[in-house]
């Protein structure tokens, strides 16, 4: 039922994006300056760590953040950023339908995002890896040693096709249990009614994190399949990439260079270097050319953090899971990330 | 003890005598039967009040270590429950606005309120009063804009909104279908037809997502009204079936006698056909209130924060992630005090209308 109901909203939303994608997509910048507020994704509940809602129904979470940091560059404060709920199912049709501006919702880039549905996407602002846990007493180092267990998967989700073809390419044989609804399939796995648990590394970590007993557990170190979470725009609207792409580099060459909301007045008042003055807009020519403030990078930096900040706050050491960087950190941390050159 | 009491006591223990220990198989099954009652009772009563942790303070530590029910995260997190994401400071609107709506709602199931004029009037002020809190924007309230209402107060409006423009409109469309004029009657009953095939999450999905595209700009509207002209919709075709089922146990003799008498076709409809009709479809009318209003949590597919959503993101943080089978629990009790209280009147108008045909 829901993989039909998927197939016909997808369905829907290529005919739609086929006869959208060429007509006029406008200015989304523009739009969004008149509007006042800058229009994102939320939840229809909440994406642990990524979209939740606090006591007074304020949204947190790295896509809301990132979100922030958007509402922040294009119109100059964090508070003109309004949340819309959407469900999965629903986030390509509402892009189209200018609903909303981007989608930041834990979505990668594919393929058939990219033409069929005629979408253009930023750089990666976080590597989604699909990873196993496994019950610690079981004594597994990787996956090879799972042969003969059983493992718990989402129903419907990209996770079956990737575990099944893992353990084919290790010639192992394991038996899957296959559940929807995640509250379920966790409770299988922590009952033990499952030796391993595939899933989104980040939900992944998060339920180990949340469990009664996190040292009972081990993320094994295999790594079933990649995808790289992007931001996703409307086809031919360049600069409105431009801006997305700008705003993620502003974040993480913050971070490279150690500026941090807390010393940002201090380094624009005497910047070390030129990339940091052009980036915080003590030196003119950094907001023009996209159609923003100059100093657009500095109330980023100042109202959100940089990327180091918002990761920590909302999934690592100052939240309630704790993860580690691991690929979602810089480049010169072992990770992926990297910002593009501010000249 | 006066002997009719005596009489009702004793026949009481031989009725339970003869039900439940007629025998030794049937005292075997009943003793059975009512140990897992019991040991079910118990464990709920166990579970949920007495190793409960009711502390708002407390976190997961302190009710893992009572090992019941963690009610904390309702304490915490019932006014997200209840009103998602409608702005914190202007909660009481959303709440009074409840109120507005259940009061209607009782109100108009008074038989004393059951004349079309103050029918109209009630339900009129009703939405007004409802409309006024929710959206603001006049007398001196901020205005808060429909995507932001939810919770409680959103399911109510999408349920009320659904059944009063989906009433009328089935019954216009079951006595289109059941008009004597051919076409009439075979073009509603493909329209029916139609929207029954179809399921309700894609009807919503349309309302919602694809119209927009389709309808010119001034017909837009707010995507909540469009939900709840789709939901109507999807009512009003079952509702018609069901009203239509009722017509058909009026004996044909009596619009016939109606017919010769020259009464009017307003009145034959109205005084005699739709009130029997719909005596015939209680029962399966109040199935189809009950249904509608366990199918607004659908809702969440174009979404809208109803009570389930909100629900969803009252455990969906860190700290609760451990609790959402107490915020489910909370949830399906609001639910069963709607839908129980629906039941419950439908019981009540059948006897009273049964009554009548004595």
């Amino acid at each position: 039922m829901k993989k039909v109901l998927n197939i016909a909203i997808l369905a829907t939303a290529t005919v739609i994006g086929a006869s959208a994608a060429h007509a006029d997509n406008g200015d989304t910048l523009k739009e969004v300056k008149a509007r006042g507020a800058l229009n994102c994704p939320g939840h229809t509940g909440s994406y642990l760590g990524f979209a939740e809602v606090d006591d007074k129904g304020v949204w947190n979470g790295l896509d809301i953040d990132l979100c922030r940091a958007m509402a922040t560059a294009t119109l100059g404060s964090p508070d003109k950023l309004k949340v819309i709920p959407l469900s999965w199912a629903q986030r390509w049709p509402s892009l189209q339908s200018g609903d909303v501006d981007i989608i930041i919702k834990a979505s990668g880039g594919t393929f058939s995002r990219d033409t069929e549905l005629g979408f253009q996407f930023s750089n990666s602002y976080y590597l989604g890896t699909t990873k196993v846990m496994a019950h610690k007493e079981l004594g597994l180092t990787s996956m090879k040693d799972a042969d003969g267990g059983t493992i718990c998967i989402p129903a419907g989700a990209s996770q079956e096709r990737q575990v099944a073809s893992y353990a084919e390419k290790l010639g192992i044989e394991l038996e899957t249990v296959a559940i929807e609804k995640t509250e379920e399939l966790e409770d299988a796995y922590f009952s033990g009614r499952c030796d391993l648990y595939a899933q989104w590394g980040p939900v992944l970590a998060i339920a180990r994190s949340v469990s009664k007993n996190p040292d009972d557990h081990v993320l094994l170190p295999d790594v079933l399949a990649v995808e790289p979470e992007v931001m996703i725009s409307r086809q031919g609207d360049d600069n409105w990439v431009d801006i997305s792409n700008w705003v993620l580099s502003v974040l993480l060459f913050a971070e490279q260079e150690g500026v941090t909301s807390h010393n940002v007045d201090e380094m624009k008042a005497n910047p070390p270097t030129n990339e940091i003055a052009k980036m915080l807009g003590a030196q003119p020519g950094f907001g023009k050319p996209l159609g923003l403030e100059d100093d657009w990078g500095y109330n980023v930096i100042k109202n959100v953090g940089n990327y180091s900040e918002i990761f920590e706050r909302n999934l690592g050491q100052d939240s309630p899971y704790k993860m580690p960087r691991e690929m979602t950190a810089l480049w010169n941390n072992g990770g992926v990330l990297f910002p593009l050159v501010i000249d | 003890m006066t002997q009719a009491a005596l009489i009702q006591q004793h026949s009481f223990l031989n009725r339970v005598r003869r039900y439940y220990f007629s025998g030794a198989r049937s005292t075997l099954l009943s003793l059975i039967c009512f140990a897992f009652l019991a040991w079910l009772i118990w464990t709920l009563i166990d579970w949920g009040i007495m190793r409960a942790t009711f502390d708002a303070s407390a976190r997961q530590p302190e009710c893992d270590a009572n090992g019941g029910a963690c009610w904390s995260v309702i304490a915490n997190r019932w006014r997200l429950i209840m009103f998602g994401l409608y702005p914190y400071e202007e909660q009481w609107r959303s709440a009074l606005a409840c109120l507005a709506v259940v009061v209607t709602m009782v109100l108009s199931c008074l038989p004393a309120f059951w004349t079309g004029r103050r029918l109209a009037a009630t339900w009129f002020l009703g939405f007004a009063t409802f409309f006024i809190l929710m959206k603001g924007g006049i007398l001196g309230l901020p205005l808060v804009r429909e995507e932001q209402w939810g919770g409680l107060s959103l399911t109510l409006f999408i349920f009320t909104g659904t059944a009063v423009i989906g009433m009328p409109l089935a019954i216009c469309l079951a006595l289109l279908r059941s008009s004597e004029m051919p076409w009439i009657a075979r073009t509603t009953g493909a329209v029916i037809d139609a929207v029954r095939s179809l399921p309700l999450i894609s009807i919503l999905f349309t309302f919602a997502i694809v119209l927009p595209f389709m309808l010119p700009g001034f017909l837009i509207g707010e995507k909540l009204y469009r939900v709840i002209c789709g939901s109507a919709l999807f009512f009003a075709a079952y509702q018609s079936e069901i009203i239509r089922g009722g017509m058909q146990g009026v004996a044909k003799g009596q619009d016939e006698a109606a017919k010769a008498l020259g009464i009017s076709y307003r009145h034959r409809v109205s005084r005699i056909l739709l009130p029997q009709a719909f005596r015939n479809a209680l029962p399966a009318t109040i199935n189809q209130f009950v249904i509608t209003f366990m199918e607004t949590s659908l809702v969440v597919i174009v979404g809208f924060f109803d009570l389930l959503a909100s629900g969803n993101a009252a455990y969906g943080t860190g700290e609760w992630t451990f609790a959402f089978v107490e915020v489910y629990v909370f949830v399906a009790a609001i639910y069963f005090i709607f839908v129980f209280g629906l039941s419950r009147y439908g019981g009540y108008l059948e006897r009273r209308m049964s009554v009548d045909q004595r």
